[in-house]
Formats: structure tokens, sequence, C-alpha cells
């Protein structure tokens, strides 16, 4: 009862001030820029991965023919890396799954190719020319772009075999024109479609929803840290956590009153973002569960910390050092080649990785409850060496 | 209701005391007067009361709870008043008092009457932070008694208050100690203790130089005071003269040996004199 009325009171106060604000306005704008500002597949990067099953001399004579109508344009020579990865292969039609497991880092050198648009001349799409499957597969995989296996049986007919990740419907009709000469309709009456799905992380993400799983984390991450050190300041200045502690009400109760505040601005804030732009994917029980769990952590966290310094320019070193040290994930959430594995250790790490997973809805289950529980016992101890802290020191 | 022996405290957790090896023992129903200039150690010395500071030494015994250990629930029998005011200026008045009773254990005092008898009627709905620093004191002092305490905790509670005000407030505490309540009160304004309290301490420099009621400290040293007035070379002088001291006695057998005098009485001493007289320090 008590906690609830405490609750109550403490939402009043953040709902009068500025801080509750800022952040749905964060996010009203994100939204905006998301929605308006980001294309969610922008044909200018189209990068297609293409083996042709057939005899050399039969692939070139394609090639040189599309060189000759203007089609296409050979480049310099492209190494690519092929990353270790684990994932298995569905065909849409029969339902057989296959799985592979690459271990080893790999480069190659693929020839390559600009496809460009007849009509201006500009540049479509870069073509890279592999010469077996499963590494177009393992490209498609980990870059998320379209591969296909380009065959051709006894009567010189085509047969195409697509690796797509599943979502993108409409880039459909850009694959149609993956190279060549064929109407849409032909193709269609030969295509053999296959689903590659990276293992752990699945569906791939449109630009619009990748900046997603970024916001959500930051948003319970981040301000649950920092924005719940403001309102302890805030507190502290008004004197009123002298007030409190002359009561019989337990100081934990405060302080997860705070916490409950903070849960709810960031559950407010992050659905502004995850509903219009997510919509039915996500699995929302889950999402808002690891939500709220983060988002207690981290504001145990930062009481912990607002436990030590008795005003916010003596905390603001720390604050700001942890904010930098929680926000290097990203970096490697948007530059894939950037994946340290002392990274990992960063505990906004693992919550990248599980809003990804839940946000997409398909969330590693395992892992999702894995850490939900680390976090949870963590911001509990947290909670609990904060609580003692703030004991001794609630009259300063 | 208080029983303090041996309390020292020190800030900076070291030999610099700003509360010295202090002794006093208050009684239930009685109202004590802590009177000493600022920086004394008064509020730290309510801090150690109240626990908000860290018991360091001594042993202190505060409505049947020891000091040295935390129990909540014993402020279900305690009200502060802060010597800064300090409530939520984002919520209204009536709402400040309202969370706050929310926070104890037992029955509390309607807050619209609360609000009223310190004159902030009318001003339920409005948000603290609009607030004068008088009406903040106001709002902090009435919240003070929401769980109608037994042992109540006064930091200056007229200090910076109008007149007005402050004649206010020293009802309500007089109505409060006609209830039974016992008080620790903390003042720098020797008419609060002189007025209020059954029993005053003389604080300065962390230490207690006394601990009397405001009648005897009177009697003590109040008829040993002559006020003479007198007229020596065409001028009237006035000079107030302690008849316990040697120096004094001669001034007075001078005077009346060589010069004219006007008007001379025993006069009784404010504990404002008596202060200076026993610390030889002034109540500012
Ligand atoms: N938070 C604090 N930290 C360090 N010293 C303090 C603190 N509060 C008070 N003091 C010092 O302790 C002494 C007693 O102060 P205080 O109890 O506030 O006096 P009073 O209430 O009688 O005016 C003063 O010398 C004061 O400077
Ligand atoms: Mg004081």
């Amino acid at each position: 009862m008590k906690l609830l009325s405490s609750y109550l009171k403490e939402m009043k106060i953040a709902s009068r001030g500025f801080y509750f604000y800022i952040e749905i306005f964060v996010a009203i704008i994100l939204l905006l820029v998301i929605l308006v500002g980001v294309d969610p597949n922008p044909d200018s990067k189209m990068v297609e991965y293409i083996y042709y099953d057939m005899p050399e001399e039969v692939y070139e004579f394609i090639i040189d023919k599309d060189i000759k109508e203007g089609k296409i344009r050979q480049i310099d020579d492209t190494e690519l890396e092929l990353k270790p990865v684990e994932f298995e292969v569905s065909n849409k039609e029969s339902g057989e799954i296959i799985s592979y497991t690459y271990e080893e880092k790999k480069t190659v050198l693929s020839k390559t190719y600009q496809k460009l648009n007849p009509d201006t001349g500009k540049v479509k799409s870069t073509i890279y020319i592999l010469d077996n499957e499963e590494d177009i597969q393992r490209l498609s995989v980990t870059t998320g772009d379209i591969a296909a296996t380009i065959t051709a049986n006894e009567e010189g007919e085509f047969s195409y075999r697509y690796f797509l990740q599943g979502y993108e419907k409409e880039r459909f009709s850009n694959i149609l024109y993956i190279l060549h000469t064929y109407s849409p309709d032909e193709v269609d009456a030969q295509r053999d479609l296959q689903v590659v799905r990276e293992i752990g992380v699945t569906e791939r993400m449109n630009n619009q929803e990748a900046v997603v799983p970024v916001f959500v984390t930051f948003a319970g991450a981040l301000m649950g840290f920092f924005i719940i050190m403001s309102y302890i300041y805030l507190d502290k200045d008004e004197g009123v956590i002298s007030a409190f502690a002359v009561t019989p009400s337990a100081v934990w109760k405060y302080l997860l009153s705070k916490t409950f505040v903070i849960i709810t601005t960031v559950v407010i804030s992050s659905s502004i973002i995850v509903i219009p732009i997510m919509r039915l994917k996500p699995n929302y029980l889950l999402f808002y569960m690891f939500l709220m769990i983060i988002t207690y952590a981290f504001a145990a966290l930062g009481l912990l910390v607002a436990s030590f310094f008795d005003s916010i320019s003596k905390a603001f070193g720390v604050l700001y050092l942890t904010m930098i040290a929680l926000m290097l994930p990203a970096f490697s959430y948007y530059i894939s080649s950037f994946d340290p594995l002392w990274l990992r250790f960063f505990p906004t790490y693992p919550v990248l990785q599980g809003f990804k997973g839940i946000l997409v809805g398909q969330a590693d289950l395992a892992y999702v409850l894995t850490y939900s529980l680390v976090f949870l016992v963590a911001g509990t101890l947290l909670l609990a060496l904060a609580n003692i802290r703030f004991k001794k020191s609630l009259s300063v | 209701m208080i029983s303090v022996k041996n309390l020292s405290y020190s800030y900076s957790n070291d030999e610099k005391l700003a509360v010295k090896n202090i002794s006093f023992e208050i009684s239930k129903g009685e109202t004590f007067g802590f009177l000493g200039p600022s920086g004394a150690g008064k509020s730290t010395t309510q801090g150690i009361l109240t626990g908000l500071l860290k018991h360091q030494m001594g042993d202190v015994m505060v409505a049947g709870y020891d000091m040295k250990k935390v129990q909540n629930e014993r402020f279900n029998k305690i009200g502060v008043s802060f010597e800064q005011s300090n409530v939520y200026s984002k919520l209204t008045a009536l709402e400040n008092l309202k969370y706050y009773a929310d926070l104890f254990d037992g029955p509390t005092r309607d807050p619209h009457e609360l609000l009223k008898i310190v004159g902030l009627d009318g001003r339920e709905n409005d948000r603290a932070g609009e607030f004068s620093k008088g009406m903040k004191h106001r709002l902090t002092f009435a919240r003070s008694m929401i769980n109608n305490p037994e042992l109540w905790f006064l930091d200056e509670p007229t200090t910076g208050l109008d007149p007005a005000i402050a004649a206010t407030i020293k009802d309500i505490i007089r109505a409060e100690k006609a209830k039974g309540t016992t008080s620790f009160l903390t003042t720098h304004n020797m008419y609060i203790a002189d007025e209020l309290c059954d029993r005053v301490a003389f604080i300065i420099d962390g230490e207690i130089k006394l601990i009397d009621t405001p009648k005897s400290l009177k009697q003590k040293y109040g008829k040993k005071l002559v006020e003479v007035e007198y007229v020596k070379e065409g001028q009237l002088y006035k000079e107030t003269l302690k008849t316990v001291e040697d120096a004094d006695r001669q001034k007075i057998a001078d005077i009346v040996k060589s010069y004219d005098i006007q008007t001379m009485h025993s006069k009784e001493a404010t504990l404002e004199e008596i202060f200076i007289q026993v610390t030889g320090r002034e109540l500012i």
C-alpha cells in the first residue's frame, strides 16, 4: 500500500517535471525521423551474390552478352570476407530444412559487376559472382543481401534458386531482374525459393526497423540509469529525502517506487517507437518483460551510483563514462565488421542482441530468458546495495 | 522520553567535534529547549536524535528506542519539523500532506485541518513550489504533526516567520503541549525558549553550559542586576550592573556617592542576558 501510494506520488511528481516529457518528446521526434527520413529498403545499396551452376563457357557467354547490351559492366575483383556463421536453409515448397555451420573465417576473391539501369545508365546494384553455393548462402545470411544460384539444364533452360531472408516480399520484384533477359513470368515458373536464416538471430530488419533495438536498449539502459539519478538529485536538492527518512516507511520502497516511475516512462517512450514501426512482428509479452527487467537493472545501477555522490556535478564523471561504455555495443550493431570479443562483456551487448530477436518476432527464448534472469538478479543485488548505501547517507 | 549520555558527534569523523560530550534527559510531556547561537550544534543534536545523522559516540535513547539500532517503526511516534523547509515543490500543499500521511502505519490527522491551523487554508491546491519561504516553512511544520507525534522535534520553528505567524506557531506548540506531547525545540531566540520551554539548555560550541527552568534561571541571575540612571556633568547615563561582581559593586557605590541618581532598581534579566552572562557570548 505504501509502495503503491509512493509510486503514484512519484508518478505525479515526474509527470509535472521536465525529464518525463523530454523522453517522450525524443521518442516522438525519433519516430518521425525514422518514418520520414529513413528509406526502409534503399535500392542504391542493392547487392546480389550469384553462383552460376553451369559450364564456364555458358556463363561467360551470358555475361558477355549482358555487357555488350549495356546491362552490366565489370569492375575490379573484390575480396569478400566470409564470417563464421550458423544458419539453416529452408525450402519454401518442400519445407525441407538444412543446417550449416561454418566455424572458420574465409576470404574469397570475387568477380564483380555493376548492374546498370538501361534507361539512365546509372548503377542499380553490385553483383558478386562466386564459384559455389555455400559461399553465396553464407554471404547472404551475414549481409542480408540476396543470393541466387542459376542452373542450366540439358535443354539449355535456366532455373533459379533464390536465398532470401524471408521478409522482402517487396524486394522480390527486384530480384527478378537479377541479371536477365527473361521476363518475370518465365522466371517465376522456374524459380525455386529458399530461405536462409541465421541461427540465433534470424529475420533481417529493414533500415527503419534496424534503429528500433538500439533505441529501446538505450531508452531502457541509459535513460533508466541517467534519469533515475536526476530524480534522486532533485529530491536531494529539495531535502525531501530527509523528510522521508524520518518516517517508518522503508528506504527500499522509496527506491523501488522511483524505479517503477522510470520503468513506466521507458515503457511509454519505447512503445511510441516500437508499435508503429514493428507493428505485429514482436512478441510483445516477451518484449515488455525484457524491457522492464532491463530498465529495472540499469535504474538500480543509477541508484547505486547516486548513493555515492551528493550532487549531480560530483557524479558527472562516473555518469559520463558509464553512459559511453553502455553505448559502445551499438557500434558493433551498426558496423558488423567490428565485433570484438571484449565488447560482449558490456551489459548492453546482450540487451541489444535480445531486443533484436524479440522485435522481429524470432527471439531465442533461452537467450532472452537467461539474460532476463541475469539482469533481474543483478538489478536486485544493485538495489540491495543502493538500499544499504542510502540508509547510511540519506541525510546528506 | 529522551535520554542522552556523553553524546559526541564529528562530521569529519575525527577530533573536530560539532557536539561535545553532552548529556541530558527529557521527561514525558516536557518541552525542552536547546538555546544557542547559530553553529552551536543544535541541529546536529536533533539530527542524531532523529537518526538522520549516524550515531557515533555516547548512549542515546529516544522514545524507548536505542539509537544504536535502526528501527524505523519508532517514527510512528515521532514528528520532525526541519529548519530548512523540505516539501515537494511539484506537489500541492494537500498532496504533500496526504502522501506523507500514507508513509505512517497508524492513524493520521486530517490534512485540511492541519493546513487550516497553520493558516494555509485556501491554498490547499496550490503547488508548494509557488509558496513563499514562510509558507513552505508552515507546510513543513504542519507536516510534522500529521502522525500525532508523542515526541516532536522542532528545529527553529519560528525563525524567519513574521511575528503574527510566529505567534500562531507558538500557540500551536502550546496546544500540543497541553495534549501531552513531548517536544525538543531548538532555537536561537530567547523569547521562544522563555515562553514555550519547561527547561532550557544553553549550548555553545557543541557543549551544554547549563540546563535549568527559565524561571529558576531568572531567579538565580535576575535579581542580581541593578539598572541605574544618573546625571554626570549634565548628561544622563544608564548602566546595568551586576551585584555579584566586585568591580560592578564598587561602581554602584561610586555612582551613588558621586552623582545624581535619577532611577535605580533591580531588574529581572532576560534569558538573553543570562545567556551572555553564563557563556560570555551573544545569541546570534
Ligand atoms: N553537514 C555538515 N558537515 C560538516 N559540518 C557541519 C555540517 N552541518 C553542520 N556542521 C557544523 O557543525 C557545527 C554545528 O552546526 P549546527 O548543528 O547546524 O548548528 P546550529 O543548528 O546550532 O546552528 C557548525 O560548526 C557547523 O558548521
Ligand atoms: Mg540549526
